[in-house]
C-alpha cells in the first residue's frame, strides 16, 4: 500500500527555514525537497544543513529538484557536464529518493541566468530530452522525473504537453511531477476547467505533486484579461486544495506532495503564518485522503536497461533557434517589437510555430525572460 | 518526521543569526554556548530561486 509524505521545498534560505522551523519542531514535515544546484556561489554547505539533509536522506525522505540543467538545450555544454558531475558527487553524500528537473530550455547565455521555457514537441527534441534524462540517471542512480511547465504558447501546445512528457520519461521509467499551480496557470490562461486539465497528463506516472501560489499580471495585448504567473510569491489558491484531493485519488503512484514558496514572500510573520496554514491544510488533506485500495502495483521508477549514445546528442539548428528566441525575448522593447523580429527570424515557419502563439502568452514569455535574465539576485 | 534536538537547535541559531553552526559541536557543548559568527558576511543563508520562475 502506498504512503504519501507531506513535504516542503527546503533550501539554504533564512526565510524558508525560519518559516519551516515550527513545522519541523512539530514533526509535520515528512520529507524535504532540496534544489541541490542552487548553491553554486558557495563552496561549502554548512554542517548543520548537511545534517538536516542527511537526517531526511537516511529515512529515504530526501528528494532533489534541479533548476539549471536546461534539459532541452540543443547543444551539450560544459556547464551541463559540470552539473552532472556535481550531481554524482552529492548523490554519494546524500541518499536521494529521486531526482527531478524542469521541462524546457533555459533562456539566457549564462548557465545560472534565465528561466525555463517550452520547446517544440518534435522527434528531435524528444531525442535530446531522453538522452539528457539517461545521463541524469547515470549520475544519480535513482529514479528521475520531470515537472510539467506552467507556461505554454498556445492551447494546442498545452494539450500535447502531457503526452510528450510521457514519451520523454518512458525510456528511463521516469516519473512526473504534477505541479498543480502550473495547471492552475494553464487552466486560467487558456480557459480550461481546472478539474478537466489534469486529464491531459500521464497520471499513472505522477510520483510527486507541487502546490504553490502565484500572481496576476495585466496584458497589453488582451486588455481586461489577467495572466496567471507561476511566481511562488503568494499563498496557495483555495481551488488548488480541491484539486489536490482529486489528484490524490487519480494518481496511484503518488508519494510526495511538496509546498513551494519563494523566500521573498516569507519576510514577515503574517506571510510565514500564512505559509504554515497552507502547509497544515495540505497535511490535513493528505492524512484524510491517503487511503487507496491495496492491490495497486507500485512502480519503483527505476529504469530497465537502456541504450545511451557515447556522446550527448546535439542539434545545432535547435540550439540556434533557442538562442535567437532567447535574444528576442530578453531584449524586445515591446510585444510588437518581438513579433516583428520573430517574423523575420529562423523561427518563422519552423516547428516552433510562433504564428500560432497567443499574443498574451508571448507577452508573458517576454516578461519571464526579462525578469530572470540577470539570474536570482 | 522527528528531528534531533541538535539539528533543530542549529536551524534556530542559523535563522536567527545567519551563522554557520556545527550540530556536532552543539551536541558536545550540550547546547551551552555555541560559538556564533555574527558577521553578515559570514552568512551562508542565501536566497534561492528553486522554481517560481514562471
Amino acid at each position: 500500500m502506498r504512503e504519501i509524505f507531506t513535504a516542503l521545498s527546503c533550501n539554504l534560505d533564512e526565510n524558508i527555514l525560519a518559516t519551516a522551523l515550527p513545522l519541523f519542531e512539530n514533526e509535520k514535515v515528512e520529507a524535504i525537497e532540496w534544489s541541490f544546484d542552487t548553491l553554486y556561489k558557495h563552496e561549502n554547505i554548512p554542517g548543520w544543513f548537511v545534517e538536516l539533509l542527511q537526517a531526511f536522506g537516511n529515512e529515504k525522505r530526501l528528494i532533489g529538484h534541479g533548476v539549471y540543467f536546461s534539459l532541452f538545450s540543443g547543444c551539450w555544454t560544459a556547464a551541463q557536464q559540470t552539473w552532472l558531475s556535481h550531481l554524482e558527487k552529492i548523490s554519494a553524500t546524500f541518499q536521494f529518493d529521486h531526482i527531478s528537473e524542469h521541462f524546457g530550455f533555459m533562456t539566457g547565455s549564462n548557465f545560472h541566468q534565465g528561466a525555463p521555457l517550452s520547446i517544440p514537441f518534435t522527434p528531435a527534441t524528444l531525442a535530446i530530452g531522453r538522452d539528457r534524462l539517461k545521463r541524469i540517471y547515470n549520475s544519480c542512480k535513482c529514479p528521475v522525473g520531470i515537472e510539467n511547465l506552467a507556461f505554454s504558447y498556445s492551447l494546442d501546445e498545452m494539450k500535447q504537453h502531457g503526452e510528450f512528457l510521457d514519451k520523454l520519461v518512458s525510456p528511463v521509467n521516469g516519473f512526473i511531477i504534477l505541479d498543480l499551480h502550473n495547471l492552475y496557470c494553464q487552466s486560467h490562461n487558456f480557459g480550461i476547467c481546472l478539474e478537466d486539465i489534469i486529464h491531459f497528463y500521464p497520471l499513472h506516472r505522477v510520483r510527486e505533486i507541487h502546490i504553490s501560489g502565484g500572481s496576476w499580471e495585466d496584458s497589453v495585448t488582451a486588455p481586461g484579461q489577467k495572466i496567471r504567473r507561476d511566481t511562488h510569491d503568494d499563498r496557495v489558491p483555495t481551488a488548488l486544495f480541491g484539486l489536490l484531493k482529486t489528484a490524490i485519488k487519480k494518481c496511484p503512484q503518488l508519494k510526495y506532495v511538496v509546498l513551494e514558496q519563494l523566500s521573498n514572500a516569507l519576510v514577515n510573520e503574517d506571510m510565514r503564518n500564512g505559509y504554515r496554514e497552507d502547509f497544515m491544510e495540505m497535511y490535513s488533506i493528505i492524512k484524510n485522503e491517503n487511503e487507496i485500495s491495496d492491490g495497486i502495483k507500485l512502480n519503483d521508477f527505476f529504469p530497465k536497461k537502456f541504450v545511451i549514445s557515447p556522446e550527448p546528442i546535439q542539434d545545432t539548428v535547435l540550439q540556434e533557434q533557442e538562442l535567437v528566441l532567447s535574444n528576442i525575448l530578453e531584449s524586445a522593447a515591446s510585444y510588437d517589437d518581438a513579433i516583428s523580429r520573430l517574423q523575420s527570424s529562423a523561427l518563422h515557419g519552423s516547428a516552433w510555430k510562433p504564428e500560432q502563439w497567443k499574443p498574451y502568452m508571448l507577452e508573458t514569455a517576454i516578461a519571464i525572460a526579462q525578469k530572470w535574465k540577470h539570474g536570482f539576485e | 518526521m522527528k528531528l534531533s534536538k541538535s539539528i533543530l537547535q542549529a536551524v534556530l541559531i542559523a535563522v536567527t543569526t545567519g551563522a554557520i553552526v556545527s550540530c556536532e559541536k552543539l551536541r558536545k557543548d550540550e547546547l551551552s554556548k555555541p560559538k556564533i559568527h555574527k558577521s553578515k558576511t559570514d552568512s551562508t543563508l542565501v536566497s534561492c530561486p528553486a522554481c517560481g520562475m514562471g
